[in-house]
């Protein structure tokens, strides 16, 4: 007994010849995606790097407090510290291009290409 | 623009052959004729002529907003080279290329945990390679210059660099090494006094989670030997020196919002004529503010003295105070002489072009377009005097 259940049709046959149809390994691509569920598809998260930056400094600064909890005065504690300061001021320009950042999309454009006709811009 | 011709050999014919003297990028043609002795020589000239200016300051690298007025002065403004390592710390417009020395560090930083040593220490930077480098894009050659990239604390692969007319090379020790000092056409050293740089970390740094007043705090004392030991003997071989101190105008201050700045400037520098109020070599103490001109609290003073720096004669304009309003600021333009401005008013033009920078409403802003302004005036001298160098040569 086969029951095709897209169909909601149950056929019953005496006989199932079964075809071998090739197993298709790769997501299968449906017209009407929305149709048949599984919206839920993997979205890809970047992971911004100003979070990453941040996570860095947070965790040399534990680090630099645990090396110098031994010997304030060791090369090692001294590395450490200089180590938070690069990647404090890594994350302060980090911020500040954020900050300073495009966020439109012709204006980022224009800024590269003024010559294109969309960028032109008439001043007198 | 380098506007040189005919540098492959291919092209000409095998009775050609060519010279180049080194110094001054001149190529000559000879021609060998075989009936008679007479030389042809054609005389080739590059019109690119690269002057290196030093910056030393501490924890900032083309992206610092020094280096955005500097560049914005010469025109054009400068941005990371495209299409490259976005992590790229050069900064590249129409005239300019800014080049972090951090790129010449020759322990990335799990080399400098290992071995135990800052980003200050000698050890850490490969100087050989700087001096190769910079003198290579002084003398109009590409180079393939290492990338230190900040964020993974690794040394990436190398991008190629072209040589600029005007060249800046900021960082941590662009005068700590003979050879490069010597390249130097000018160099400036940005001074902070302890209490203004922590206050400034501590606005920096305490928007960061996990960092508080004490970690600064030790950060900078960590520091502090190394710094002092390597970075701070560097002044006494700049040609100006910007001196970032604690306001004397507010008892007690300790925010570090108003500045007392002073820009001590070398006399006897090729090129270089110093700032004066009033008159040159005298001593003035100047309080803009009264009849003509309201200001409020805590107000501005000016002071101008001769002096003597490391041994050096020096001319030192000391601004204490803040601006408030635009009138204050072309009036005081208007006070100072030997600005080496194209127009009047172009120091003030300047300041507003980037009201939004820190320090536009201090002295900090201020001398820092007035030194851009001077290395501009610098850069227009030294390429007039090589132009009628070369005529001479060619005359004679």
């Amino acid at each position: 007994m086969t029951t095709i259940a897209a169909a909601g049709l149950s056929v019953a046959t005496p006989r199932v010849v079964v075809l071998p149809t090739a197993r298709v390994s790769a997501p299968v691509r449906l017209n009407y995606p929305w149709r048949f569920g599984s919206m839920n598809r993997m979205v890809v998260v970047n992971a911004t790097s100003e979070g990453g930056i941040s996570d860095k400094v947070e965790k040399s600064i534990q680090e630099a407090k645990e090396t110098c909890a031994d010997d304030p005065v060791s090369g090692e504690c001294v590395a450490a510290w200089d180590e938070v300061e690069e990647l404090s001021a890594a994350a302060s320009h980090a911020r500040d291009k954020k900050k300073a950042g495009v966020s439109d999309p012709l204006e980022e454009y224009c800024n590269d290409n003024p010559e294109t006709d969309e960028c032109r811009t008439y001043d007198n | 623009m380098a506007v040189s011709t005919i540098y492959s050999t291919q092209a000409l014919n095998s009775t050609h052959f060519l010279t180049s003297s080194s110094s001054s990028k001149q190529v000559f043609l000879y021609r060998r004729q075989p009936q008679t002795n007479r030389r042809f020589n054609t005389l080739i000239t590059c019109s690119q002529e690269t002057i290196v200016i030093g910056l030393a300051a501490d924890s900032g690298c083309g992206k610092s907003t020094f280096m955005r007025r500097l560049t914005s002065v010469f025109g054009g403004a400068a941005k990371p080279p495209k299409g490259g390592n976005p992590d790229s710390n050069t900064l590249i417009s129409d005239t300019t290329t800014v080049i972090c020395l951090d790129d010449y560090h020759s322990l990335d930083r799990y080399g400098r945990k290992e071995q135990k040593v800052t980003a200050l220490d000698p050890r850490a930077n490969d100087f050989d390679l700087m001096y190769e480098q910079v003198k290579a894009l002084k003398n109009g050659i590409a180079v393939e210059k290492p990338i230190y990239n900040h964020v993974t604390g690794l040394l990436d692969a190398p991008e190629l660099i072209q040589p600029p007319k005007i060249l800046v090379i900021e960082g941590l020790h662009p005068m700590f090494d003979e050879r490069v000092r010597d390249l130097l056409d000018f160099s400036i050293y940005l001074d902070i006094s302890n209490e203004v740089k922590f206050a400034w970390k501590i606005q920096r740094d305490m928007a960061e989670r996990g960092h508080s007043l004490e970690s600064i705090k030790a950060s900078i004392e960590a520091r502090k030997p190394d710094f002092d030991a390597f970075i701070d003997p560097q002044k006494q071989y700049a040609d100006a020196v910007i001196e970032v101190l604690p306001t004397q105008l507010i008892p007690d201050d300790n925010e570090g919002k108003v500045l007392r700045v002073r820009l001590i400037m070398k006399e006897g520098v090729k090129y270089f004529s110093p700032v004066y109020l009033f008159d040159e070599g005298s001593t003035i103490s100047w309080i803009p503010c009264g009849r003509k001109l309201t200001c409020s609290y805590p107000g501005i003073k000016f002071n101008y003295e001769p002096d003597s720096y490391f041994d050096h004669e020096v001319s030192v304009l000391e601004m204490d105070g803040q601006f408030d309003r635009l009138d204050e600021l072309i009036y005081v333009e208007s006070h100072l002489s030997n600005l080496s401005t194209k127009f009047y008013g172009e120091v003030t033009q300047q300041m507003l072009k980037h009201a939004d920078f820190p320090g536009s409403n201090n002295g900090t802003g201020l001398f820092q377009t007035i030194v851009g302004l001077k290395i501009r005036d610098l850069y227009e001298q030294l390429i007039a005097n090589k132009a009628t160098a070369r005529a001479e040569a060619a005359k004679a």
